[in-house]
């Protein structure tokens, strides 16, 4: 007669591989699974287990852009020193750094400030968390932009964050032409041997159509998904001929996703052309006589390229 | 097992998993900080029985899933399977020396690496022999080598 002992490990033993049959079931389930549970398991972790993390990310994050502002605007006040001394410090600041977020001045209210955080772990390299949600009117779908152009879209939106994707992800797709509205097509990421390596091509362009070297490329607005006007990215080569019928280019990005910490994203009521934006003969924004008189400010001389955004898209 | 080899082992397997989101989500490092979360379940996987080391993969990769949009549940699989391999070593082996624990982790760590890659689906992964030889092999070395760091500081894993 077996002894209690030798049954109760058996027991506890075939106990246990159940329990991990069980669980491994449940682990290769979970691909499967709704993205609605999906979403609500991950939003789960990241507002309780992960959370001091994040906030941590965050932290870092805003000290690091306080800490170059801070560098730049102090070039500026070494500059300005003798005549801020004259004026309201509160105003003269707060006009600067309007100067530096040009672009979000000349959006408007359709587009709010945001920090990307990027959570740095296998698998969510061409994903970011922005800080507003749906609580603030983004929207899945919404472009996520710098001064130097489109650096992705949000794919999914919650209260009070959300995330997206930027231009290295495989999915990523922008309806886009030349600036000029000669040729159309379509951008998307192609995925080097390493990530650092991922590039941009734009597709099905016509055959008989040569794009120059240089050439800016926007978005166009077909089919709904990013409004008409964000550049790209600039033309550097041919990638490939396809008989006589099509041609794709090598683009060089307007956006670095990897270094970007700080965008802009469209909220509901953003509008369908972004075009004006970047381009010259939008006033710029009001700047202090004071502030283009000094030796260290340049000041802004209009560039030669008329299509071309002042200074460059953000260079 | 007695009480302190308890406390001793479970602080070291939180430590590890702490430190490891600290540094990959805190700091927003990247591959250059070790994979201490495969670490630390490597860790407690010999010290847990299967059922149990399975348990703690799989909460360990729905953490790492929900800070990727990509293929999510993908970490739940390695990690779990990961665990549960790892708790079955204890039955073949009775390690106690460095190079064993070495081994385990390089091996443990390669194997949470390549059931990813499998996971993860043609779209998604590189190639095998970048991301699982190339890569998976460099990041396995890197946590046997912290792996060994951990064992010299705070004693072998199944060593009472």
């Amino acid at each position: 007669m077996p002894s209690y002992g030798a049954d109760g490990e058996r027991y506890g033993a075939r106990r246990q591989v159940g329990l991990a049959v069980g669980i491994m079931v449940l682990a290769l389930a979970t691909p499967y699974v709704s993205e609605g549970l999906q979403q609500q398991v991950a939003f789960t972790l990241q507002a309780s287990v992960l959370r001091p993390f994040i906030a941590t990310q965050r932290g870092l994050t805003e000290a690091s852009a306080n800490a170059e502002q801070i560098d730049r605007l102090q070039a500026e006040l070494d500059s300005l020193a003798g005549l801020v001394a004259t004026q309201a410090a509160l105003a003269d600041e707060n006009r600067t750094l309007r100067q530096l977020l040009g672009l979000a001045e000349r959006a408007g209210p359709e587009f709010l400030p945001a920090t990307i955080l990027r959570p740095g772990t296998p698998g969510s390299e061409s994903s970011f968390i922005v800080d507003l949600g749906s609580d603030h009117g983004l929207r899945e779908g919404a472009p996520v932009l710098t001064a130097r152009g489109l650096v992705g879209r949000i794919t999914q939106v919650r209260s009070r964050s959300a995330l997206g994707m930027d231009w290295t992800h495989p999915d990523f797709r922008a309806s886009a032409m030349v600036a000029d509205g000669s040729t159309f097509g379509i951008v998307e990421n192609v995925r080097g041997e390493f990530r650092e390596q991922d590039r941009l091509r734009l597709n099905g362009t016509a055959y008989y159509q040569t794009v120059s070297e240089g050439a800016r490329v926007v978005t166009s607005g077909l089919g709904g998904v990013f409004p008409r006007g964000i550049p790209i990215g600039t033309v550097e080569a041919t990638a490939e001929v396809q008989g006589t019928w099509l041609k794709s280019y090598w683009l060089r990005p307007a956006a670095e996703p990897g270094s970007v910490t700080h965008v802009l994203v469209e909220t509901v009521d953003g509008p369908s052309d972004l075009s004006a934006l970047w381009q010259t003969d939008v006033p710029a924004p009001q700047t202090p006589p004071v502030a283009l008189e000094t030796p260290r400010v340049a000041p802004p001389t209009p560039p030669a390229d008329p299509e071309a955004p002042p200074g460059g898209p953000g260079r | 097992m007695s009480e302190a080899r308890v406390v001793r082992t479970w602080s070291l397997v939180a430590a590890l998993a702490v430190l490891h989101f600290f540094l990959h989500v805190g700091l927003g490092i990247g591959r250059e900080a070790p994979d201490l979360l495969t670490l630390a379940l490597l860790v407690a996987a010999r010290e847990l029985a299967i059922g149990g080391a399975a348990a703690v993969g799989f909460f360990f990769g729905l953490l790492e899933d929900a800070l990727s949009v990509l293929a999510f549940g993908s970490h739940a699989v390695a990690m779990t399977a990961t665990g549960i391999l790892g708790a079955l070593t204890r039955d073949l082996f009775v390690g106690d020396s460095r190079l064993f624990a070495v081994s385990y982790f390089f091996v443990g760590k390669w194997m949470r690496d390549l059931v990813h890659w499998i996971v993860l689906g043609d779209e998604l992964r590189q190639p095998f022999a970048t991301q699982v030889l190339a890569q998976g092999s460099l990041a396995a070395a890197y946590a046997a080598a912290v792996g060994l760091v951990v064992v010299v500081i705070a004693g072998r894993p199944g060593e009472p």
